[in-house]
C-alpha cells in the first residue's frame, strides 16, 4: 500500500509537471483526485489496512494529497502567468490612443471666467442688463450730452423704435443702481456694439466687462488698489500697471490703465487694457432723479467704476494677432484651447 | 493733432527735454502721444553738393550720370533718376557710409555704370519735401558743409487731446500745459490789442449760435507766397501753404486755437449780418459743394442776403481771399459748441475751425486771436488796418468760481496730497485762489465747473502713483445672476467635456440667415429685429437663434475639412413679442450643432457617422435628473423637428437640417441642431436638492419583447409603462428593437421592440411569483392598451 501511494504520487507529480496548459492540467486533476482518479481510489483501499497501520498509511496518504494539490495550485498558478504574459505579449503601446472628441471653452469665457474668479474673490457680485438699450440707460444717465458723438448713428447701432445697441456695458452700472440702493459692488461682463467696420483689431459685437463700487467712503486708493490687484491676478504679479489720466464723460477724474506688455523677442511695450475712474457726481444726480429717493446724493456717497475689453485681454493673453479669430470658430483654433 | 517741439520753444523752454521725457510727461498729464517723429538730418555723411555736369546713362533712359562736387577735392560720379534739378544747383548728396534710417549708402554699379553716393530728396535725409524730386538746396550754401547744419531738427508729436482739452488744441496751450508741468516759465504773449470798437459793420442776429463776432477791415493788401519761416511752421505740422493771408489764418489757428476767416472785402455788400439760415438756404461752400441749410445752421451773411460762410465750419466759394484780392474783412468770433456740433454733423462738412468750436474755443482768444493776425498781416501782406475793431454781441462767460471741498478731496485721495499741494496745483495751472477755497478758473478752462473738475486737475497733475493703493471691500449678497452665470459654466464645462467646441458667433445676422434659426417658438412675421442703418447686410438683424451662427461656423469647418463637428454656443437671442418691452426682447438660449463623425476613426476604430440619438444623448446629459423625451412638432426648413420636454417642461427645439439644406453647405453627413432655453435649463443643471435612499433589498429584471405597428412610437409604450399601477415596477428601458424591411422573419409593417423591466420592493427580496404576477400584470396592461402582444 505504501509503495502503491508513493508510486501514485510520483506519476502524478511527475504528470502535472508536464502539463502544459489549462485543459492537461485539468484532465491530470481528475485523472488523480478525481471520483475515479488514482489517488481516490487507492484512499478508498484504506477500508482494507490492517487497524495498526491506519494511521501511518492515512499520514502518508494526506500527505501525497497535500503534495498533489500544492503541486497543482502551483502549476495552475504558473499556467495562469504564463497565458497572463502570453496575452500582454506583442502590444505595441506607441500605436495611437484611441481617439475621443475633445470638446473645448472659448478663449473669451476662459478670460471672462479667470477676470470673474479673481473679482469674485474680491467681493463684487455680478449684474447684467439688456443688450437692447434705450438712449438713458446708455447716455443721458452717464452724462452723455445728447450731441457727443458717440451719440449718432454713424457709431451706434439704433432701432426704427428709437431703441439702441448698448454702446458700452456701463448701461449696467445705471440699471443696478436704480434697483439697487448702496453699497453695491457689482461686476457685468456682456456684449457691446460699435458701428465699426470688423476687421483685424475691430469687431461691431465685442465683449466688455464691466465694475462699479458704490458706497459711503470709496476712494482713488481703492480704484488702484483693486484694479492693481486685478491685473496682477490675471498677467502674473510682476506685471507693470499705469494709470494715465484721460476722460470719459461719465467719471471725474478718469484713467486709462496700461499694462507692460513683455514678448520674448520684442521691446516690451505698454498697452491699454481698460478705462476706469470715479464716478461722476453727475450718474448719481441722474441715478437720484430716476429713484426719486436720497439714496445716491454725490454729496454722501461716491464710487469707482472701470471697464476693459475682454477681446482685448484674450488678445494679450495667447498672443491673438487677429480679433476675427475670436469669432470666426475655426476648430483648428478652438482646439487649441481643449 | 501734431505739435512740431520747434513751434513750441517759442513759448516755453524745453531744452534739454528728450521727446520720450515729453511724451511721458504728456502721458501722464492725460495726453494721449500717438507717435513720435524726428525730423531733420542726422548724418554727418550727407553734404552740400553742387551738380557740375549731368549726361545721359549708355544704358537707361530714365538715368542720368552726373559729376559733383562734394568739397572733397574732386568731382565723384552719381548716377540719378531725377528731372527737376539743373547743372549748378546745389543738391544733398549722400556720400557712402551714410546712414538714411536703417540703410547705408555704399559705391555701387547702376546699369554698369559706377555711383559713388546718392543725390538726396528732402524726405529720403528726414526733411518735409517741398519739390518733386532732389532737393534744391539755396545757392549760397557752401560745398561740402553737412545738410544738418542747415536745418534745424524737429520733433514731431502726434497727440491726441481729450475732448474736455480744447485749449490744448494749439501750441500756445500745449507750452501753457507743458510749462505748468514742468513748473517753468511760459513766455508771455505780446499782441497789440485794438484801439477801440464800433458795433457798426456787423450784426448778429442769432446770438444763440454766435454771442460774440468780430471783424477787422485791412486794405491794401498783397496776396503772394508766405515768407520762409512761416511756410516752414505750417509744413513742420503737414499743412500745406497756400497764400499768405491764408497761411496766417492757419498759424493763429494752431497757434493760438482761435479760428479765423478772411473775406474779400469787395465781395461783402455793407454789414456782416450772422443769421439763422433759412430753412432749404442753399449755400456753395469752399470745397464746392452745395449744402442745403436749416434754421439750426448760422450762417455769417451781408446785406445782400447772401450767405457768404457757414459760421464755424466753411467758408463760402465766393468770398474768399484771391489772388485779385486786395481788401479783406478778418473774422473772429466764438460760435456756440452744440450748435457747430449739430451742423458740422448734419452737413458731414468738417473742418479745423468747426473741430475746435465744436469743443469750445477760449472765448477770451477771440480779440487775441485777431490781433495776432491782424499784426501778421500788416507785416508779411502789407495794407493798413482799421485801428478800430467792428464787434457785436459779449464775450460769454463760461466760468464761475469754484469751491474745493477740502474734506471731500481728502477723503477721495486718502488725504494723500496736502492743501497746500493743492493750491500750488491750481495756482501752477492758472486759477486764481480767493476766500473760502473759492477758485476763479481762468476763460480758457471751461471744462473746470465743479468741485471734482479741480480734484481731477490735482489727481492729475500730482499723478495717481502719489495716491497709496487700498484693498478693501464692502461683502455683497450673491445675486441670481451670480447663480445663472455659474450654471452655464456648469453647462460649457459639461459639453466641453462631452467633446464640443464652444463658439462665439456675431450677433448680427443676415437676413438670408434666419431660415437656419429654431427659436423655442417658430418666428412670426415682424418677429425679427433689425437695426436701422446696418454695416452691411451681412449683420443686419438681431439673431432670433443661435442655430445660424452655428450652421455658418460648421460651414466654415466642413470648408477647412473637418471630419466631426460638435459646436455650441451659449448666448443671447433677440425677437420681437410683448410689445417691445425690454424684458420680452432678449433670452438667453444654448444652441448644439451635431455632425459628421460619432467618434474620430482610427486604427481602432472604423467610422461611424452621428445620429439623431446622439445629439439626444447630448442633451440627456444636460438634463440627467428628468427623463428626457422629444415630442415631434413640424418646423419649416428642418426635418425630425421636435419638442425637447424634459421634468414636464418644454426646454426647446431638436431638428435636422433638411437634407437640401445640407447639400448646399456642403456638409456630408446629416446635421442635428437644438435650441435650448437657458433659463429653464439652468434649474437643470443646478444639481438635486436631496438624496434618494439606497436601496436595502435587490431587485429583478424581466425582458418583454413586444412585436407591434412598425408606426407605434416608444414614447406610446413608455407612457403606458409609466402609468401601470404596479408597485413593484420601479424602471424600464428600451433596449432592442427589430425590424426587417423584407418581411421573412417579421412582416415588414411590424417591429419587435424590447423593454428591460425592473421589480423591486422597498422592504423585502421578492419571490419568483411576486414578480412572475406583476410582470404578467404589466403584460396585460400594455396588451390592453395597445396593438402589441408580447411574442
Amino acid at each position: 500500500m505504501k509503495d502503491q501511494i508513493e508510486a501514485i504520487q510520483a506519476e502524478a507529480l511527475a504528470r502535472i509537471e508536464t502539463a502544459g496548459d489549462a485543459r492537461s492540467l485539468e484532465d491530470a486533476r481528475v485523472a488523480i483526485l478525481g471520483k475515479k482518479g488514482t489517488l481516490t481510489e487507492v484512499s478508498a483501499g484504506m477500508r482494507d489496512v490492517p487497524k495498526e497501520e491506519k494511521a501511518a498509511v492515512g499520514q502518508l496518504l494526506n500527505a501525497a494529497r497535500q503534495a498533489i494539490t500544492a503541486s497543482l495550485e502551483g502549476k495552475q498558478q504558473a499556467i495562469q502567468d504564463a497565458a497572463d504574459r502570453q496575452a500582454l505579449e506583442g502590444i505595441d503601446v506607441t500605436l495611437p490612443a484611441r481617439a475621443l472628441h475633445h470638446g473645448s471653452l472659448h478663449p473669451l469665457t476662459i478670460i471672462r471666467h479667470d477676470a470673474i474668479r479673481i473679482l469674485r474673490r474680491m467681493g463684487f457680485a455680478l449684474a447684467e442688463g439688456p443688450e437692447i438699450e434705450d438712449e438713458f440707460h446708455c447716455f443721458d444717465a452717464l452724462n452723455t450730452p445728447a450731441d457727443h458723438p458717440a451719440r449718432n448713428e454713424k457709431d451706434t447701432f439704433y432701432f426704427d423704435s428709437g431703441k439702441l445697441l448698448r454702446t458700452h456695458t456701463s448701461s449696467v452700472q445705471v440699471r443696478t443702481m436704480e434697483g439697487q440702493a448702496p453699497p453695491v459692488r457689482i461686476i457685468a461682463p456682456g456684449s457691446a456694439y460699435r458701428r465699426d467696420e470688423i476687421d483685424a483689431t475691430h469687431l461691431s459685437v465685442f465683449n466688455q466687462l464691466e465694475g462699479l463700487y458704490v458706497d459711503t467712503d470709496v476712494s482713488l486708493g481703492d480704484l488702484k488698489g483693486t484694479l492693481e490687484y486685478f491685473f496682477h491676478e490675471l498677467y502674473g504679479p510682476k506685471t507693470e500697471v499705469r494709470f494715465r489720466p484721460h476722460f470719459f464723460p461719465f467719471t471725474e477724474p478718469s484713467f486709462e490703465i496700461d499694462v507692460k506688455l513683455e514678448v520674448k523677442g520684442q521691446a516690451p511695450r505698454w498697452i491699454e487694457v481698460a478705462g476706469c475712474g470715479m464716478v461722476d457726481p453727475a450718474v448719481f444726480e441722474a441715478i437720484s432723479s430716476s429713484r426719486k429717493d436720497p439714496a445716491y446724493d454725490p454729496e454722501k456717497v461716491t464710487g469707482f467704476a472701470f471697464g476693459m475689453g475682454l477681446d482685448r485681454l484674450a488678445m494679450i493673453r495667447w498672443g491673438i494677432k487677429d480679433i476675427r479669430l475670436l469669432i470666426e470658430n475655426d476648430a483648428r483654433f478652438l482646439k487649441q484651447f481643449a | 493733432m501734431n505739435v512740431s517741439l520747434n513751434w513750441l520753444a517759442t513759448h516755453v523752454d524745453l531744452k534739454g527735454k528728450t521727446p520720450d521725457e515729453l511724451d511721458k510727461l504728456l502721458t501722464f498729464a492725460g495726453v494721449e502721444v500717438e507717435g513720435i517723429e524726428v525730423k531733420g538730418v542726422s548724418s554727418d555723411k550727407i553734404v552740400v553738393a553742387q551738380i557740375m555736369e549731368a549726361v545721359q546713362h549708355p544704358d537707361a533712359d530714365k538715368l542720368k550720370v552726373t559729376q559733383v562736387d562734394a568739397g572733397d577735392g574732386q568731382l565723384r560720379q552719381i548716377v540719378c533718376g531725377a528731372k527737376n534739378y539743373k547743372v549748378g544747383d546745389k543738391v544733398p548728396c549722400c556720400l557712402p557710409g551714410a546712414d538714411l534710417g536703417g540703410f547705408t549708402i555704399g559705391e555701387t554699379k547702376m546699369r554698369g555704370v559706377e555711383s559713388k553716393g546718392m543725390l538726396a530728396a528732402a524726405s529720403e535725409i528726414g526733411l518735409t519735401d517741398v519739390e518733386d524730386g532732389l532737393m534744391i538746396l539755396p545757392a549760397d550754401s557752401p560745398i561740402g558743409t553737412p545738410v544738418k547744419e542747415l536745418f534745424d531738427n524737429d520733433v514731431l508729436l502726434e497727440v491726441e487731446v481729450t475732448p474736455n482739452r480744447p485749449d490744448l488744441l494749439c501750441h500756445y496751450g500745449m507750452a501753457r500745459e507743458m510749462a505748468t508741468l514742468l513748473e517753468v516759465p511760459l513766455k508771455p504773449l505780446d499782441l497789440p490789442l485794438h484801439e477801440g470798437f464800433t458795433a457798426d459793420g456787423v450784426k448778429i442776429e442769432a446770438p444763440d449760435a454766435c454771442p460774440l463776432y468780430t471783424a477787422v477791415k485791412i486794405t491794401g493788401v498783397k496776396v503772394a507766397d508766405s515768407p520762409a519761416w512761416l511756410k516752414e511752421r505750417l509744413e513742420s505740422i503737414g499743412l500745406r501753404p497756400i497764400n499768405n493771408v491764408v497761411d496766417i489764418s492757419n498759424f493763429v489757428l494752431h497757434e493760438l486755437g482761435q479760428p479765423l476767416h478772411a473775406f474779400d472785402a469787395a465781395k461783402v455788400t455793407g454789414s456782416l449780418v450772422i443769421r439763422a439760415a433759412k430753412d432749404g438756404e442753399e449755400f456753395l461752400a469752399l470745397d464746392d459743394e452745395t449744402y442745403t441749410l436749416l434754421p439750426e445752421d448760422c450762417v455769417i451773411s451781408d446785406e445782400s442776403g447772401k450767405a457768404l460762410a457757414l459760421g464755424g465750419v466753411m467758408g463760402g466759394a465766393d468770398s474768399g481771399v484771391t489772388g485779385e484780392t486786395t481788401d479783406i474783412l478778418l473774422e473772429s468770433a466764438y460760435f456756440t459748441p452744440s450748435r457747430i456740433r449739430r451742423t458740422s454733423r448734419r452737413t458731414a462738412l468738417s473742418s479745423d475751425s468747426s473741430y475746435r468750436f465744436e469743443r469750445g474755443v477760449n472765448p477770451e482768444g477771440v480779440l487775441a486771436g485777431s490781433a495776432l493776425a491782424v499784426k501778421l498781416i500788416l507785416e508779411i501782406a502789407g495794407g493798413s488796418a482799421e485801428p478800430v475793431m467792428r464787434l457785436a454781441g459779449e464775450v460769454p462767460a463760461l466760468t464761475k468760481p469754484v469751491t474745493l471741498d477740502l474734506a471731500k478731496l481728502d477723503q477721495l485721495t486718502g488725504g494723500s496730497i496736502s492743501y497746500d499741494e493743492a493750491a500750488t496745483i491750481l495756482a501752477r495751472l492758472g486759477l486764481a485762489s480767493n476766500a473760502d477755497n473759492t477758485w476763479t478758473v481762468p476763460a480758457f478752462r471751461a471744462d473746470l465747473q465743479r468741485h471734482i473738475d479741480l480734484v481731477e486737475e490735482i489727481v492729475r497733475v500730482k499723478g495717481l502713483d502719489a495716491i497709496p493703493s487700498r484693498l478693501r471691500g464692502t461683502y455683497v449678497p450673491s445675486s441670481a445672476v451670480d447663480a445663472a452665470y455659474d450654471a452655464d459654466m456648469r453647462v460649457r464645462e459639461r459639453l466641453a467635456g462631452l467633446g464640443f467646441h464652444e463658439c462665439q458667433t456675431i450677433k448680427l445676422i443676415a437676413d438670408a440667415q434666419v431660415a437656419d434659426a429654431l427659436p423655442l417658438k417658430p418666428l412670426l412675421p415682424g418677429d425679427t429685429i433689425r437695426v436701422s442703418l446696418p454695416l452691411s447686410e451681412d449683420h443686419a438683424v438681431m439673431r432670433p437663434s443661435i442655430i445660424p451662427g452655428l450652421v455658418a461656423s460648421a460651414e466654415r469647418n466642413v470648408r477647412q475639412g473637418a471630419g466631426a463637428l460638435r459646436l455650441f454656443e451659449l448666448g443671447r437671442v433677440f425677437r420681437n413679442a410683448g410689445g417691445g418691452k425690454a424684458k420680452d426682447l432678449e433670452s438667453d438660449t444654448l444652441g448644439l450643432l451635431l455632425s459628421g463623425d460619432a467618434l474620430p476613426s482610427g486604427w481602432a476604430r472604423k467610422d461611424s457617422t452621428i445620429d439623431l440619438y446622439d445629439l439626444k444623448a447630448v442633451i440627456a446629459a444636460l438634463v440627467p435628473t428628468a427623463p428626457l423625451q422629444l415630442n415631434p412638432r413640424d418646423r419649416d426648413g428642418f426635418a425630425l423637428a421636435c419638442d425637447i420636454q424634459a421634468g414636464g417642461q418644454n426646454l426647446g427645439s431638436f431638428a435636422m437640417l433638411l437634407p437640401s439644406r445640407q447639400r448646399e453647405l456642403d456638409i456630408d453627413s446629416p446635421v442635428f441642431v437644438a435650441e435650448l432655453d437657458l433659463t429653464k435649463l439652468r434649474k437643470f443643471v443646478a444639481g438635486s436638492g436631496s438624496i434618494e435612499e439606497l436601496p436595502q433589498f435587490p431587485g429583478s429584471t424581466r425582458d418583454l419583447a413586444l412585436e407591434a405597428p412598425a408606426s407605434l412610437a416608444n414614447v406610446e409604450i413608455e407612457r403606458v409603462l409609466a402609468k401601470v399601477k404596479e408597485p413593484l415596477l420601479t424602471g424600464f428601458e428600451c433596449f432592442d428593437v427589430f425590424r426587417d424591411p423584407s418581411g421573412e422573419k417579421l412582416a415588414a409593417d411590424r417591429k419587435s421592440i424590447a423593454y428591460r423591466l425592473s421589480y423591486r420592493a422597498a422592504d423585502r427580496t421578492l419571490k419568483t411569483g411576486e414578480i412572475d404576477t406583476a410582470h404578467q400584470a404589466v403584460v396585460a396592461a400594455l396588451t390592453k392598451a395597445l396593438p402589441v402582444g408580447q411574442r
